[in-house]
């Protein structure tokens, strides 16, 4: 089976955290699985650089839309997750709700003009 | 809300930042050792997992330095790290940075201790609870009004109180001494309605009549600061007082500019004329109650009736005890321009100073024109450099900031409280305050930016290209280089600064040779301050001065002695009025110098008669009434012709009978008020025609010898006729020190800040000129190793310092000649703000500095050995 070739560096503006809050919506989760998580979710087409990911992380726990604590990972290693908040899952929705308008109304643009 | 969330959050970090570090690096390396595993289980070795990991990752650093500037304040992280940086640049080049910081130090020091004693003399709080709510009333158009009549507004619910106050004199019997001191006599209920904090003691009470509140000084100096003098006795006037309270040391009156009476008594007199100071009731507003204030004069017009006067109440004032409302309402307007014109000069050598240190900092941005170059080619923007050496002027401009206001506590602090040399007591205290704070701030923002913009913007303007090379001495721009424009402009202020210092320098110069009219160098003033109520009946006064003068008269080296009821250019008495005489039927107003005097007053002052008599003996009480006028006033109202003979008089204040005096003398003009005046009328009266001769007696007398050896011998005479009295004896030279001191004021300031700009200037000059002597080593020296003599080396570097000069001085002189236009009003007669002199000699000044500053970059130039300039790196 042939991989789509990912999209690395620039998504869509403000995608990236959209897509982390989400990622972390169903559950708490350390900065390699968020990675993986959205790389296998897009089916290998999002491929996150790390040099976005932590600064994008950093950003949002600046924010307070998330908090971190360090835990354990499968293999005992000790690793340092990431939940939403309140105020994030919030945010998330807004964001969502933002983007989906956006792409309905460029497919709109896109099948009319 | 969620910024302040934020906000919090990046607080934390900056508390544990080595942790924030700590972690992050954590973190990565789980990532890293995550996906390590991942490949092993693809089968890679672990060794090489871990590589490869590593190289899909990227730049740690650059995630790290990322990651982290989400938490910083951006600006705040990278003005420390400037800061730190520039600290660093400093002290690497200490010269500069000592120059730079003297220069600031002296503009910031000159121009704070200006602005902190304009703040204390014009804006000090007086000490009082709520000065807000005071305000000073007048009605009639009076400043004092008697006593009985401030009981009817007192009690006529104005206020929520009312106080009155009265500066005055007291004779202060002390052992054997009598000295005169300043009290302040002031209503019973004048502490308790101004709320005046006491050191220790009680404060005088309604009902008191023979208790004091005595000043701190007063205390420390005259009581020997004595731990129980609360309860003592003091003998004032030959009345026994009791001490019952201690200002605190720091006290301001109401009175202001500065005036600390020696202590203060009750109002005992009812005729005594008091000034109002109210306090505003609760809930009133100041219109409602200066509408009060106008129906209680209303009031004062029908219990004390004045015939034929206009009523009280159409002339009433309120103004506040503090601020500008008080100066406006003291019509302070000269004072207030003086200070405004001291803090424009002392901005201008701020301005001088600084552009020294733009001028330093040029010539070091130069040098540093390679370090420069390698930060902005490896990716500096030009804005982070030039923020980069903003901070470094910032820096300067703090130290010498600091430096500055240490100078100003350390000159403040000595001046505190002293009493100036001055024949009224004026003590300013000094406080430093936030007003200080925040204006040494601005002031050092100010130099920051105006000594800092300048050379940012030329260091950063070069191209990388030659910056980079070493040589960069060779790319060297022509001569009007930013530096050279700086000085050209320093040297303008400087002529503005030198300017408007010699002005007051020959003003100074002017007054003091000024001949006011009268003799001054044989003549002693001797004053004696009788105790009013011992002479009760005006006969008793009359008797005791003509012993006196009597007395006084027979002394051997005594020509001539009088009294005189005004002592010219230290007192003043004036009248403005319609004068009717008897030649005319027209009435001009004319505004005229009053004077009473004694047989022999012109005599004694050297003051010519040129017509008629003096007056005599004869001219008393009951005579025939007499004046003598001077020269213009006679001329002002009869022309050519002969004044003595003819009757001058005017109307009672509001009423219908004619005040008429014969005119028995014409003397010369003198000065009466002040040095500046010009052709004032004066009119004088008989001494001995008044019943009201004031307790203050002001005996003139003039020697045959110097003045200095008879003093002790009238003080002995005077003593000896009635030793309750107060005598001060001393040389009318030294009285006339108040008629001097604005000029001498204006000149020791004006003049001191001009020499202050001229040395900042020629420092400046100096600099410029050693530093383009030096660019240009290389050059001169192929100059002469082409042939060039030093004779035309030398007019080359002259011919720079002269060309620098002379545009310097053509702006300064356009500059000063606007901008000593508006001082005529501090300047005597016969000093002009466009007197050609002083530019001549300003403009002789700089050159003379200029020469001199280029001596020594002259000599270093010819100097110049063709083959080491060269080879000169």
């Amino acid at each position: 089976m042939s991989k789509p070739d990912p999209i690395h560096g620039e998504f869509l503006p403000g995608t990236l955290s959209m897509l982390i809050l989400r990622t972390l919506a169903r559950g708490p989760l350390h900065g390699y699985a968020i990675a993986k998580r959205i790389k296998d979710a897009s089916s290998e087409v999002l491929a996150i650089e790390e040099g976005s990911l932590y600064p994008a992380l950093n950003r949002l726990l600046v924010k307070g839309w998330l908090t971190a604590e360090w835990g354990l990972s499968d293999n005992n290693r000790k690793a340092r997750f990431y939940r939403l908040t309140e105020e994030g899952r919030r945010q998330m929705e807004q964001e969502t709700h933002d983007f989906d308008r956006m792409v309905d109304a460029i497919r709109l643009v896109l099948k009319t003009v | 809300m969620s910024w302040t969330n934020e906000l919090s959050n990046r607080l934390r970090y900056l508390l544990r930042r080595n942790r924030f570090d700590a972690e992050l690096e954590d973190e990565i390396l789980f990532h890293l050792e995550a996906r390590a595993d991942e490949l092993e289980a693809e089968g890679m070795t672990r060794k090489n997992a871990l590589l490869q990991a590593r190289r899909e990752f990227g730049s740690q650093a650059r995630i790290q330095e990322d990651s982290r500037s989400f938490w910083h304040f951006q600006w705040l992280e990278d003005l420390l790290s400037d800061l730190r940086y520039g600290t660093r640049a400093l002290v690497r080049n200490k010269t500069f940075a000592l120059a730079a910081i003297f220069s600031l130090a002296l503009g910031t020091g000159a121009n704070t201790s200006v602005f902190s004693f304009t703040m204390e003399f014009l804006f000090s709080d007086p000490s009082v609870t709520d000065a807000d709510s005071l305000f000073v009333s007048r009605i009639a158009g009076r400043s004092h009004s008697p006593y009985r009549e401030y009981k009817v507004v007192r009690d006529a619910n104005v206020f929520a109180g009312l106080a009155g106050l009265r500066e005055s004199e007291a004779n202060w019997r002390n052992g054997d001494d009598t000295l005169r001191i300043h009290v302040l006599q002031v209503t019973g209920n004048y502490y308790q309605v101004t709320g005046t904090p006491l050191l220790m003691g009680r404060p005088i009470q309604p009902g008191d009549r023979d208790t004091v509140v005595i000043s701190y000084p007063f205390w420390q100096s005259r009581l020997n600061g004595r731990a129980d003098v609360l309860g003592r006795a003091l003998v004032l006037d030959g009345r026994p007082f009791t001490i019952t309270g201690v200002l605190p040391r720091v006290h301001r009156s109401l009175i202001g500019f500065g005036f600390s009476p020696d202590l203060s008594v009750p109002v005992l007199n009812e005729e005594t004329d008091v000034q109002f100071i109210g306090r505003l009731m609760p809930g009133v507003t100041r219109e409602q109650t200066l509408e009060r204030l106008r129906r209680a004069s209303e009031e004062v017009d029908r219990v004390y009736p004045r015939k034929d006067a206009e009523a009280r109440a159409l002339n009433v004032r309120m103004y506040g005890v503090h601020g500008l409302d008080r100066l406006t309402g003291e019509r302070g307007g000269p004072i207030i321009a003086f200070f405004a014109l001291l803090m424009v000069v002392v901005g201008l050598v701020l301005l001088v100073a600084c552009a020294n240190v733009a001028s330093l900092a040029l010539a070091r941005a130069a040098s540093r024109r390679q370090e420069l170059s390698v930060r902005l080619a490896i990716g500096a923007s030009r804005g982070r450099v030039i923020r980069q050496l903003l901070a470094e002027s910032l820096l300067l401009a703090g130290l010498g900031t600091a430096a500055g206001v240490g100078m100003n506590l350390l000159l403040t602090n000595a001046v505190s409280g002293m009493a100036l040399p001055l024949p009224f007591p004026i003590r300013i205290y000094f406080t430093p305050d936030w007003h200080l704070l925040a204006y040494s701030v601005l002031v050092a923002v100010g130099c920051a930016l105006v000594s800092g913009v300048m050379p940012a913007l030329a260091a950063t303007r070069s191209d990388v290209q030659s910056g980079l090379k070493q040589d960069a001495r060779q790319a060297s721009g022509g001569f009007w280089n930013p530096r050279s424009l700086l000085v050209a402009g320093q040297l303008a202020l400087t002529v503005v600064l030198l300017a408007t210092g010699l002005l007051f320098l020959r003003n100074l110069n002017q007054a003091t040779s000024m001949s006011p009219g009268f003799d001054v160098g044989s003549t002693v003033w001797a004053n004696m301050r009788l105790v009013p109520e011992r002479y009760a009946r005006p006969e008793l006064q009359t008797n005791t001065v003509q012993r006196a003068l009597d007395e006084l008269r027979a002394l051997p080296g005594v020509e001539a002695a009088s009294i005189t009821q005004v002592v010219p250019l230290n007192d003043s008495s004036d009248m403005r009025a319609p004068i009717i005489t008897d030649i005319s039927s027209t009435e001009p107003v004319l505004r005229m110098n009053m004077n009473r005097v004694t047989p022999d007053y012109f005599r004694t002052m050297g003051i010519r008669l040129l017509d008629g008599r003096d007056f005599t003996a004869a001219d008393r009480l009951g005579a025939n009434k007499v004046v003598v006028i001077n020269e213009v006033l006679a001329r002002s109202l009869f022309g050519s012709a002969r004044a003595v003979g003819h009757t001058l008089g005017w109307r009672e204040p509001g009423g219908h009978t004619v005040n008429r005096f014969q005119i028995v003398g014409v003397v010369a003009l003198s000065k009466y008020r002040s040095l500046g005046e010009e052709d004032t009328n004066a009119l004088y009266m008989s001494y001995f025609q008044t019943d009201d001769p004031g307790s203050s007696v002001a005996f003139l007398l003039r020697s045959s010898r110097r003045p200095e050896g008879l003093l002790r011998q009238i003080d002995r005479t005077l003593g000896s006729i009635d030793s309750s009295a107060a005598i001060e004896v001393k040389p009318m030279t030294d009285a006339l020190g108040l008629a001097f001191l604005p000029s001498r004021a204006g000149a020791a300031l004006l003049g001191t800040m001009g020499a202050l700009g001229l040395l900042l200037a020629s420092l400046g000059l100096y600099g410029v000129l050693v530093y383009s002597v030096n660019r240009r080593v290389r050059e001169i020296g192929i100059r002469m190793a082409l042939g060039a003599s030093p004779k035309q080396v030398l007019r080359l570097v002259f011919g720079q310092s002269l060309l620098l000069v002379a545009v310097g001085c053509s702006v300064g002189l356009g500059l000063a000649l606007l901008a000593t236009q508006p001082l005529t009003m501090f300047l005597v007669p016969g000093v002009h703000p466009t007197d050609v002199s002083t530019y001549l000699t300003v403009v002789g000044i700089l050159l003379g500095v200029a020469l001199l500053a280029t001596a020594g970059p002259a000599v270093r130039a010819v100097k110049v050995e063709p083959t080491t300039a060269l080879r000169y790196e």
